[in-house]
């Protein structure tokens, strides 16, 4: 039989008997709807999460520290420190990763104690410098006034509750000036091995630009979360005395000035993993999200199957519904089957067609599924936005049905049917045409 | 029993040798047909007469490959039926076999276009060609202006009429008809004995047609071939040697 055939013929049945198809076909709506809502809610919260993190560059950088370094974990204890070993991470090691394909920015992290002096008062506070690429952070979304105006602008950007600190309402700060007190590194020139320095305080004065919620990434804050940010290049002219440069005075024998972490920006999140083992080949040690949301793509990897299992299980009672209907037509449709056997249907041609029976409401009920799980999601989303709202959170949308979930589900849809129509498929074709004649 | 040498040859539609059919009953076999052998030549009108029970019906529906004997062999038009395939049986049920029944059969949630169409949707008959061949059939049956009407909407006779030209619709050689007119009238049966006889006559077909009535076969069929107890006892008019 040919295909427009069985299929007209598959419609023409199932219409046939409207009630107890459609009653079928809205169970296997409800079993679709469900397993796509389950999923794009795992797949709208991996995304949200993935958004949020991309946006922070987090999965872009590489944070790269010399492995003497007091916070490195590869170093083991006691290890004997081989120069050739453990080499220097000063401007020629910047200059190597510079240089390494898919990099594109090295800046070195630069954070040091400071005294902030605005309206005759003093207040202590971390400082530390932010790389133009900044600009692009999720964190600068709550910038109020604006960005650096130059790579080497005298200008700050100051967190949102310092800012308060110094000025009760923190944006008239913008476009004030403020002073900055630091400790200065500065080279002695008499000193014959070379690595002595001097430490200096100094103070400068910079223009306030723009106010920011919270630090944002780009950076090992930990307990040194600065307050107030300078552009990297105007840092780097500062001096500012660096937990390096501690370290490294107390070396024997000639000492550069050092970076005590610099962090490599890469052209795209999934070369990171490449950049970080060829800086690791450099002797380096290295840090990267990536190993860390390694677990977290697991866990979303689990978790979405386990929606997925929990929404397929209203579609699998879907099933035993339309291997009862189907049984229910082979038994009412059995003289039937018998003329159309006896008009030259083959076993396949009537196996066919209840496949293509099951199929024809299989597409129908993973269409209508697909369209009642996006609605239900889109409820959702808006009811929860309002609890968000009236929390005074911003809304998200952690809804998400991408076009394979909604092609996927359908074909799931069709393919669960006709499976569940194997068995009355069968017991159709096998029907003995004498006795289902005979069937009044 | 009466045995009726088969002669095979091009000249023969149907040959049946020593054909058996037997049923399991609980611990008992039942003998439906027992060892018949017959031939009937091309084009020609045969009756299978019997009380019911004598197994005509079931030696009907092994010649119209609806079913297998237990034993013997059934030729058809040069083809022995016991070497087909289940597809390939069905096959022949579709394009060598045409089939009316007493209860004419006919799927009630189709018009009756539909129903006559139907066969060539298994026979791959491209739309076009079976609308027009299901036209001219119904024209033929005298059912020309009743082909968009589902068969509860028909008489019996038009019913019957209908389920004539869904048999002939695929162009076969041989017509079965098992009681055709046992659900009709005395004159809508006559009407379609009329038109059966006319079929065998204008298109060659073969008929084979099985009946309680002696009267109905006397008027029509060239032949008559007794059964009772599931064998051939009596054959009366000319037979195929």
């Amino acid at each position: 039989m040919k295909s427009y055939d069985l299929l007209d013929l598959a419609v023409r049945n199932v219409r046939n008997s409207r009630l107890r198809n459609l009653l079928t076909t809205v169970g296997i709506a409800v079993g679709v709807a469900s397993l796509v809502a389950m999923l794009s809610l795992g797949i709208g919260l991996q995304t949200l999460a993935n958004k949020r993190l991309k946006k922070s560059g987090i999965f872009e950088t590489v944070f790269v520290t010399s492995r003497t370094d007091f916070r490195n974990a590869d170093r083991q204890p006691n290890e004997e420190e081989k120069p050739e070993e453990n080499p220097p991470l000063d401007d020629n090691a910047r200059r190597q990763i510079e240089k390494l394909p898919n990099v594109a920015e090295v800046v070195p992290e630069i954070r040091a104690m400071g005294e902030i002096e605005y309206a005759g008062k003093t207040h202590a506070s971390f400082v530390a410098a932010l790389p133009p690429s900044a600009k692009d952070d999720d964190g600068m979304a709550s910038l109020k006034g604006s960005f650096f105006s130059s790579a080497n602008a005298n200008e700050v950007l100051v967190q949102q509750d310092f800012a308060k600190r110094l000025e009760p309402t923190a944006t008239n700060l913008i476009g004030k000036d403020i002073t900055v007190r630091y400790a200065e590194r500065k080279a002695t020139t008499d000193d014959p091995s070379g690595s002595g320095f001097s430490i200096t305080r100094t103070e400068r004065t910079f223009r306030v630009v723009g106010i920011i919620e919270e630090e944002p990434f780009g950076g090992m804050r930990m307990i040194s979360r600065a307050r107030v940010f300078f552009p990297t290049a105007v840092a780097e002219q500062m001096n500012l005395m660096q937990m390096a440069d501690t370290q490294q005075m107390m070396k024997a024998g000639p000492q550069s000035k050092v970076y005590t972490m610099l962090t490599v920006k890469v052209i795209n999140s999934t070369k990171a993993e490449e950049v970080q083992d060829a800086i690791k080949k450099m002797k380096f040690g290295t840090y990267s999200f990536l190993d860390a949301t390694k677990n977290v793509r697991r866990f979303f990897a689990i978790f979405d199957g386990f929606l997925g299992i929990f929404g397929s299980l209203a579609l699998a009672v879907a099933s035993l519904a339309i291997v009862n209907t189907l049984v229910m037509a082979v038994l009412e449709r059995r003289r039937e089957i018998g003329i159309m056997k006896a008009l030259g249907a083959s076993d396949i041609d009537v196996k066919k067609l209840f496949f293509a029976e099951a199929a024809a409401m299989g597409a129908a009920g993973g269409v209508l599924g697909v369209l009642l799980g996006w609605g239900m999601g889109r409820v959702i989303n808006a009811g929860t936005n309002v609890w968000l709202a009236r929390n005074k959170f911003p809304p998200e949308n952690f809804w998400y049905v991408p076009w394979w979930l909604v092609l996927a589900a359908i074909a799931f849809a069709i393919a669960v049917s006709i499976l569940s129509g194997l068995y009355p498929a069968s017991r159709a074709a096998k029907l003995d045409p004498v006795q289902a004649l005979r069937y009044e | 029993m009466v045995m009726i040498s088969p002669s095979s040859g091009h000249s023969t539609a149907i040959e049946l040798s020593a054909v058996s059919r037997q049923y399991s009953m609980g611990n008992a076999t039942v003998h439906a047909v027992d060892e018949v052998s017959f031939a009937i030549p091309r084009g020609d009108f045969a009756a299978l007469l019997g009380p019911s029970g004598s197994g005509k019906s079931t030696l009907l529906n092994l010649i119209a490959g609806l079913d297998r004997p237990t034993s013997g062999a059934i030729v058809v038009n040069g083809r022995d039926l016991a070497t087909l395939d289940p597809t390939e049986l069905a096959r022949y049920r579709r394009n060598a076999v045409g089939m009316i029944f007493q209860s004419f059969n006919l799927v009630p949630s189709m018009t009756l276009a539909e129903n006559i169409e139907l066969p060539m949707r298994f026979a791959e008959v491209e739309r076009g060609e079976r609308a027009q061949r299901a036209a001219e059939l119904l024209a033929k049956v005298g059912l020309g202006n009743r082909a968009h009407h589902r068969p509860a909407e028909l008489s019996g006779g038009e019913q019957q009429r209908g389920a004539i030209a869904r048999a002939l619709v695929n162009r076969p050689p041989l017509l079965l008809a098992d009681e055709p007119t046992g659900n009709l009238d005395s004159h809508t049966g006559q009407e379609i004995m009329d038109l059966i006889v006319e079929l065998n006559s204008s298109l060659g077909v073969t008929i084979v047609m099985v009946t309680h009535e002696q009267a109905l076969a006397d008027k029509y069929a060239r032949r008559a071939l007794h059964m009772a107890d599931g064998r051939l006892v009596n054959v009366v008019g000319e037979v195929a040697r």
